[in-house]
C-alpha cells in the first residue's frame, strides 16, 4: 500500500520533471519554434528580471479573482442548495440551467465591457456569470445523490432539525460543496484571465496580450508561469480542505 | 392478560394525490401484546408500510390513534420504538460502530458509553471485528445487520422492520430472518415486521396480520402456531403450507380485484 502509493508519487514526480525538462530542451533544440515555445529557463528569467512589472499586475488579478469567486462560488453553491431541496424548482429549472451551461458566454464580455467599461467591474461581472451556472450545477448533482433515506432515518432514530442538518445534511453535502469550489475556482480564474486578454487596462492576462502583441514570448510565458502558480495554489488549497473535510465528517 | 404494547385504534390515513384524496388505511384495529412477533403483510399499495410509518411516530393518522406503552404516538419516539427500513441507509461517512452508535449521539450520551453499547449491539448481530468497517466495505446483509444493531442501540421495547430484507438476495434473506428470531430470541422485543414475502411472514412470526388492497383494511388475522424455535424442515410441513395457502388466498383475491 504505502510502496505503491510512493511509486505513484515518484512517476508524477518523473512526470513533471520531464514536462519541465522538455519545455527547456524542445525550444533549444530547435524542434520546436521559440517563437512559440520559448525555453522555460528564458520565460522565468523574464519574470525575474521584470518582476516589478508582473507583480504590480496581479493585486488588480487577484481582487477581481477574490470576488468572482465569492459570487460564483457562494452564490452558486447557495442556489443550488436551495433549488436541490425543492423538488419543483429542481424539475422546472434544471433543464433551463443545462441550457445556459451550453451557451459559451464569452460572447457576452464585449457586452459586459460597455455595460461595466475597462476595469475590474467587467472581469468581475464576466467571471462570476461564467463560474455560477458550472458551480451551480455540481452543487445540485451533489445533493440529487443524496439518498432521501438518511433525511428519513435520521428523523425516525429522533435527530432535531438542527441535528439533521448538523450531522447528516451538512456532512453528506460537503464533498459536493468541495467539487464546486473546485470547478467554480478553476472557472473563474479562466474568467477572469481571458476578460483582462480580450479588454483591460490591468491585470496579469492584460500583461500577457500587450506581450503578444509585442511578439515577445518568454514575457507571454512568465505571465503563464503565474497563471499556473495561481491554479496551483488554488488546487493545494483544495486539497487541504478536502482533508479538513474528512476529518470534519469522521468526527 | 397481556397488555398492549402496541395499539391501533381506528386509524385511517388519506393522502391528497394530484388533488385527489386516496385512502391509504381505513379502520385498522390492531393490539400487539408484549414481545409478540408480528408478520403484515398485503397486495402491493396497500399501506402496510404506511402502518408502519404511523407507529414510528413519521406521520400521524387522518383519523384513529396510535399508542405505545399506553402512550399517544406524536412523533418520532426512538427510545421506545426502533425502526428498520428496507435500505440500511447508513451515513456511509461514519464506520460501523459509529453508525450504531449514531442514535446514543443524537441524545448526548457519553461517547465512552455509547461506543461501549454499539459494541455488544455489533456483537449481538454477528458483527464483531467489523466495528471500524465503512459502509461500502460491507454486504448488503452485513449493513442491514448494522441497520439492526442500530435499531436495537436504545432497546427499545418495539422493533419495526418495513421490508428489511426485500433487497437481499434468497440465501442472505434466509440466514437473517434466522439471526432475527435468535436476536428476537434474546432480546424478547415486540416486532412489527411488513414484507411481501408469505414465506417470510410465516416462519418469522406469531401471527400475521393481512391488508386488503387500498384502502388498507385488516381481512385476516392469522395464528401461527408453529413451534419455536423455527426450522427450515418446518418450511415442507403441511401445518406450514396450510397458512401460507390461508392468507394467499385473500392476496389473490385482492390482487385480482
Amino acid at each position: 500500500m504505502i510502496r505503491s502509493s510512493r511509486g505513484l508519487r515518484l512517476s508524477q514526480a518523473a512526470l513533471y520533471v520531464g514536462i519541465l525538462v522538455a519545455w527547456e530542451v524542445l525550444p533549444r533544440s530547435g524542434m520546436v519554434p521559440r517563437l512559440f515555445v520559448p525555453p522555460l529557463s528564458e520565460a522565468l528569467e523574464t519574470l525575474v528580471r521584470d518582476r516589478r512589472e508582473y507583480l504590480g499586475s496581479l493585486p488588480a488579478t487577484l481582487g477581481e479573482i477574490l470576488v468572482s469567486y465569492a459570487i460564483a462560488c457562494g452564490g452558486g453553491i447557495l442556489a443550488g442548495q436551495l433549488i436541490a431541496s425543492v423538488p419543483a424548482a429542481r424539475r422546472m429549472l434544471l433543464p433551463v440551467l443545462r441550457g445556459a451551461y451550453a451557451v459559451p458566454l464569452v460572447v457576452l464580455y464585449p457586452v459586459m465591457m460597455v455595460w461595466f467599461g475597462l476595469g475590474s467591474e467587467s472581469k468581475i461581472a464576466f467571471a462570476s456569470i461564467y463560474a455560477f451556472i458550472p458551480t451551480m450545477l455540481t452543487a445540485i448533482a451533489g445533493v440529487a445523490a443524496l439518498s432521501p433515506g438518511l433525511a428519513e432515518t435520521a428523523h425516525a432514530l429522533g435527530a432535531t432539525r438542527t441535528q439533521q442538518i448538523l450531522y447528516v445534511a451538512l456532512p453528506a453535502s460537503l464533498p459536493s460543496i468541495v467539487a464546486a469550489l473546485r470547478l467554480g475556482g478553476a472557472l473563474v480564474i479562466v474568467g477572469v484571465i481571458v476578460a483582462e486578454m480580450l479588454g483591460a487596462a490591468d491585470g496579469l492576462g492584460f500583461l500577457i496580450t500587450r506581450q503578444r502583441t509585442l511578439l515577445n514570448s518568454p514575457g507571454v510565458y512568465a505571465g503563464i508561469i503565474l497563471v499556473l502558480a495561481m491554479t496551483g495554489l488554488h488546487e493545494a488549497l483544495l486539497r487541504r480542505l478536502e482533508r479538513k473535510v474528512a476529518a470534519y465528517r469522521e468526527s | 392478560m397481556t397488555r398492549a404494547q402496541v395499539a391501533i385504534r381506528g386509524v385511517s390515513q388519506r393522502f391528497g394525490v394530484d388533488g385527489a384524496s386516496v385512502t391509504a388505511l381505513d379502520g385498522i384495529d390492531l393490539d400487539v401484546p408484549d414481545s409478540q412477533f408480528v408478520s403484515v403483510v398485503g397486495p402491493s399499495g396497500c399501506g402496510k408500510s404506511t402502518l408502519l410509518s404511523l407507529v414510528a411516530g413519521l406521520r400521524q393518522p387522518s383519523s384513529g390513534s396510535v399508542l405505545c406503552d399506553g402512550e399517544l404516538i406524536t412523533a418520532p419516539m426512538p427510545r421506545k420504538v426502533g425502526m428498520i427500513f428496507q435500505e440500511a441507509n447508513l451515513l456511509p461517512w461514519l464506520s460501523a460502530i459509529d453508525n450504531v452508535a449514531f442514535p446514543l449521539k443524537l441524545r448526548r450520551v457519553p461517547k465512552a458509553e455509547r461506543l461501549e453499547a454499539a459494541a455488544r449491539m455489533l456483537d449481538l448481530t454477528g458483527l464483531a471485528g467489523f466495528e471500524s468497517r465503512l459502509p461500502h466495505q460491507l454486504s448488503g446483509g452485513m449493513k442491514q445487520r448494522v441497520a439492526i444493531a442500530r435499531g436495537l442501540v436504545q432497546n427499545p421495547a418495539v422493533l419495526l422492520m418495513d421490508e428489511p430484507f426485500a433487497s437481499l438476495d434468497e440465501q442472505t434473506r434466509m440466514v437473517l430472518g434466522d439471526e432475527l428470531l435468535r436476536i428476537w430470541s434474546e432480546t424478547r422485543k415486540t416486532v412489527l415486521f411488513v414484507t411481501h414475502s408469505l414465506h417470510e411472514a410465516v416462519y418469522l412470526a406469531d401471527r400475521v396480520i393481512v391488508l386488503s388492497a387500498r384502502p388498507g383494511r385488516i381481512v385476516d388475522d392469522v395464528p401461527v402456531s408453529l413451534p419455536r424455535p423455527r426450522t427450515f424442515a418446518m418450511t415442507s410441513t403441511e401445518a406450514f403450507g396450510v397458512l401460507k395457502d390461508r392468507i394467499w388466498q385473500h392476496i389473490r383475491h385482492a390482487e385480482r380485484a
